[in-house]
């Protein structure tokens, strides 16, 4: 009996891991916010295709996806956090940061504003959340790309980071991706800061709405890094190449343009094919 | 030729002593009777005797040779020896896999495992039980696998502990039958281990009498029966009655014992002084209500002290300027309508006393 | 109570329809888990037997021990797999990271422990006398540890199964080391951990469903076996 159940699990697994892949692998972290919005999904089986590699996207926060960058365990990432972003690539980790696609971060609450801050600058907004006080933030707590931006409207409007932390009940760690803190805040009835791409994908499921919208700061660019060589002789260099290139090409960078529009009435995401945007 | 062999041989559990100083020699082909009450260390003489222990003192000689301590030559002595356990235990499979297991461990071949197989449950009677689970026997057929299993590797030597303590008569009597049955036919050196003295009278051709870790007597098992050494084999053998004397006269083979003031008539060779016991059985006393005028030599009057029922027999203890206790049928102390106080007379012959010196 | 019965339709549902991505990650979950079972059991049937038949010292202190890493904590486990098999940690070279043979490895630290542990435990339950008595009728020290393995023999298969149960739903490892990748590395437990977190409880209840029907089946089967 036993033996005939050693004979099983190999079969199986033989079937379903195949442990030395037929195909080469390329590991992908990425932002969350890519993978909830779909458009990774999106996007893989065309790579796949075209280049005969298999995709291994890692669901991840910009945080860990650095830190995978890093260890060299994953080849490329693509994250949303320009100041970070620019010091991985001083560090030597990454070889160059290629903005591919952006939008613009919402803060999102319910539909009747109780704290009374829509159409105010997000610096305005956020000093009226910590006078009022009562009213839920949820913050992604991650450190995500968002999470990034969240702290850095703070700290243009002059706030301590540390201070809001201890702020009080009203501010909330969630610790999760992009769609799970979404729905976190709806389940509060409270705010939270989101980019606009997973937004839209989960207005159906959340009970939110943009309340603050305008705002330079609210800028939200996509990039992709390769892997350095150099510092991780594991990473395909050249597969990595062809990832941005494929990210950047004219065709996939009309596709993104256009991702959304069908479904949500508007595209979650412009290209912008390796060049900074325009605030 | 002596086929085991041990000089001094001491064990020990814990720090307590369980044997001490046991000197034995086990002849080739002879049926030895361990006897001796619960306790006593028979089986742990006998696991020390298949060597499956290693004793704390002394040496254990296999075949002549030395097999106290090298694991190599006691694997190979213990081999040649097999060992039955009280409650022996089997394997959860068939009574012909429990049986054919030894076997098979040796890598014999299948055609003559079953061959051997079936003709040792032949022996025991279970071949009708070969493909039952031998879990499912009951205790004496579990005993018969085990001889079975015990006899299939054809050992020099059988050791068996008490193998009839849990059974009920007829389970013993189907045993001892098929045990005197294997007696007969292999030339096999049996070692038995039993607390039933009349069992090891039965099968044995030797018996050594163990008490409290020592062996106090060795002998056949009418010596052991009627001449025990002390007061311990005495009493454990069935010899209730051990009058202290001394020999006042004698006459051409037979002396008179002295015992507080009454002359006891005995076969012995004990000279005139000599300070000796007095030895008979409870069973050769006959008790009568009026003199008897028999050929007992031996006749005393007396008053009936105690009486206890023991099984199908009256114990009586009855006084007679000197305690005498007799065994006698239920039947027969009907008859005499035997009661405490009442007037006996009792007598026995003079064949029936035993004589031995004194111990203290 | 509408989101129950949501999810149970959809359960059944996937099940009927054979929906092939849960066909994948089922097949995937059952495969991880059976290989690193059968590691596990492969070795530690002789390596239980190995201890539990020898005397030395510091013994018990040793079968203390893998009693104690019973339960250990699985995210504990993927956090030291992960950090030894990243490719910047000392195994890196191996390049296993994010793939199912990393997730094996994972589950046999895991499991190992639990299946030795109770294998020694079973060993310990059969009656010192099966092996004397094996021994006294000439077995060698393997024979006689072979006989009481087999005396043994649904106890055994018990604590395998109970090895497999834990390693089939523990979610901690699989994720932190295999990385929920979607067709490479996804199970059951790694993908109703993201469908929970995404917000989609209808399909979350649903294959969280299927994990307990597999759970039932283990259980009703451990069940059988207990009663022989």
């Amino acid at each position: 009996m036993l033996s005939g159940l050693v004979a099983g699990a190999i079969g199986c697994t033989a079937q379903a891991t195949a442990p030395l892949p037929p195909r080469e692998r390329l590991h992908v972290a990425t932002t969350t916010s890519l993978y909830d919005t779909g458009l990774w999904g999106y996007l893989e089986p065309m790579f796949e295709e075209e280049y005969g590699v298999e995709l291994d996207i890692l669901y991840a926060g910009t945080g860990i996806a650095l830190e995978y960058g890093r260890r060299g365990d994953v080849d490329v990432i693509t994250v949303h956090s320009k100041s970070r972003e620019e010091q991985y690539v001083a560090g030597g980790y990454g070889v160059e940061r290629v903005p591919f696609a952006y939008n613009y971060f919402l803060l999102v609450g319910p539909e009747n504003d109780p704290a009374g801050i829509k159409g105010m600058l997000p610096e305005e907004a956020f000093k009226r959340l910590v006078d009022t006080g009562t009213v839920s933030f949820v913050s992604r707590g991650d450190d995500s790309g968002t999470h990034g931006k969240e702290k850095a409207i703070w700290k243009s409007a002059g706030y301590d980071y540390e201070t809001i932390q201890n702020a009080g009940g009203w501010y909330i760690e969630a610790g999760r991706g992009m769609g799970p803190t979404l729905l976190m805040a709806s389940e509060k009835q409270g705010y939270t800061l989101a980019d606009m791409g997973t937004f839209l994908s989960y207005k159906g499921k959340v009970d939110l709405v943009p309340i603050v919208e305008e705002g330079g700061i609210l800028l939200n660019v996509y990039s992709v890094i390769a892997g350095n060589p150099e510092i991780n002789p594991k990473v395909n260099y050249e597969m990595t190449s062809n990832l941005v290139s494929f990210l950047t090409s004219p065709e996939i960078q009309r596709l993104i343009g256009g991702y959304g529009t069908e479904e949500y009435g508007m595209s979650l995401f412009s290209p912008c094919a390796g060049a900074e945007p325009e605030s | 030729m002596a086929v085991i062999e041990t000089f001094n041989l001491g064990q020990e559990y814990g720090g307590r002593c369980v044997l001490r100083d046991v000197n034995l020699k086990i002849q080739r082909g002879e049926v030895f009777a361990l006897i001796g009450p619960t306790g006593a260390g028979k089986t742990t003489l006998l696991r020390l005797l298949d060597l499956l222990e290693m004793p704390a003192s002394g040496k254990v000689y296999f075949g002549g040779i030395d097999v106290t301590s090298s694991r190599h030559e006691r694997l190979e002595a213990r081999r040649r020896m097999s060992f039955v356990q009280q409650k022996p235990v089997v394997f959860t499979m068939s009574v012909y896999d429990n049986v054919a297991c030894g076997l098979r461990w040796r890598k014999e071949k299948h055609e003559v495992i079953r061959q051997k197989v079936d003709d040792v449950l032949e022996i025991v009677a279970m071949s009708d039980c070969r493909d039952r689970n031998a879990k499912t026997l009951s205790g004496g057929e579990t005993q018969r696998v085990a001889i079975a299993r015990a006899l299939t590797t054809q050992p020099e030597v059988l050791l068996l502990d008490e193998l009839t303590a849990n059974l009920d008569p007829v389970s013993i009597s189907k045993i001892e039958e098929v045990l005197a049955h294997i007696i007969g036919e292999q030339k096999i050196t049996v070692v038995m281990a039993t607390h039933d003295m009349s069992q090891g009278q039965r099968l044995a051709g030797r018996i050594g009498v163990i008490m409290d870790g020592e062996i106090l007597q060795v002998g056949s098992p009418n010596e052991v029966f009627t001449l025990p050494k002390n007061r311990e084999v005495a009493e454990f053998v069935g010899v209730e009655n051990i009058l202290a004397g001394v020999v006042a006269e004698k006459e051409s083979g037979l002396v008179t014992i002295d015992v507080n003031g009454s002359g006891i008539e005995a076969i012995s060779d004990y000279e005139v002084g000599e300070r000796v016991y007095a030895l008979i059985r409870p069973e050769e006393i006959t008790l009568t209500l009026s003199k008897d005028i028999s050929s007992a030599r031996n006749a005393f009057p007396g008053k009936i002290v105690k009486m206890a029922l023991v099984g199908q027999l009256i114990r009586i203890e009855v006084d007679c300027g000197f305690p005498l206790l007799v065994l006698v049928t239920k039947r027969s102390a009907e008859e005499l309508n035997l009661t405490p106080g009442k007037l006996v007379h009792a007598s026995f012959k003079a064949s029936a006393v035993r004589t031995i010196k004194r111990w203290h | 109570m509408d989101e129950l019965w949501q999810g149970l339709v959809k359960a059944a549902q996937l099940i009927v329809s054979f929906d092939p991505e849960v066909v994948e990650i089922t097949r995937r979950s059952l495969a991880i888990s059976a290989t690193s079972c059968s590691i596990v059991t492969l070795i530690s049937i002789p390596l239980g037997s190995l201890i539990h038949f020898s005397r030395f010292p510091g013994k018990r202190g040793l079968v203390s021990v893998i009693q104690t890493l019973f339960s250990l904590p699985t995210v504990a486990v993927g956090l030291l797999v992960f950090v030894l098999f990243s490719r910047a940690g000392p195994l890196g070279e191996l390049d296993i990271i994010f793939t199912p043979a990393v997730m094996v490895i994972g589950q046999v630290i895991l499991v190992m422990p639990l299946i030795l542990g109770l294998i020694i435990s079973t060993l310990r339950g059969v009656d010192k006398a099966i092996s004397e008595t094996a021994i006294s009728l000439g077995a060698s020290r393997l024979q006689a540890a072979v006989i009481t393995l087999k005396e043994a023999r649904y106890a055994v298969v018990t604590a395998v199964i109970m090895g497999f149960g834990r390693a089939l739903s523990e979610v901690g490892l699989a994720l932190m080391v295999g990385g929920n990748i979607k067709g490479f590395t996804r199970t059951l437990t790694t993908a109703i951990s993201l469908e929970t977190s995404k917000g989609d409880i209808e399909l979350a209840l649903a294959l969280g469903i299927i994990l307990l029907l597999i759970a039932l089946v283990i259980n009703i089967t451990l069940n059988r076996l207990q009663q022989r």
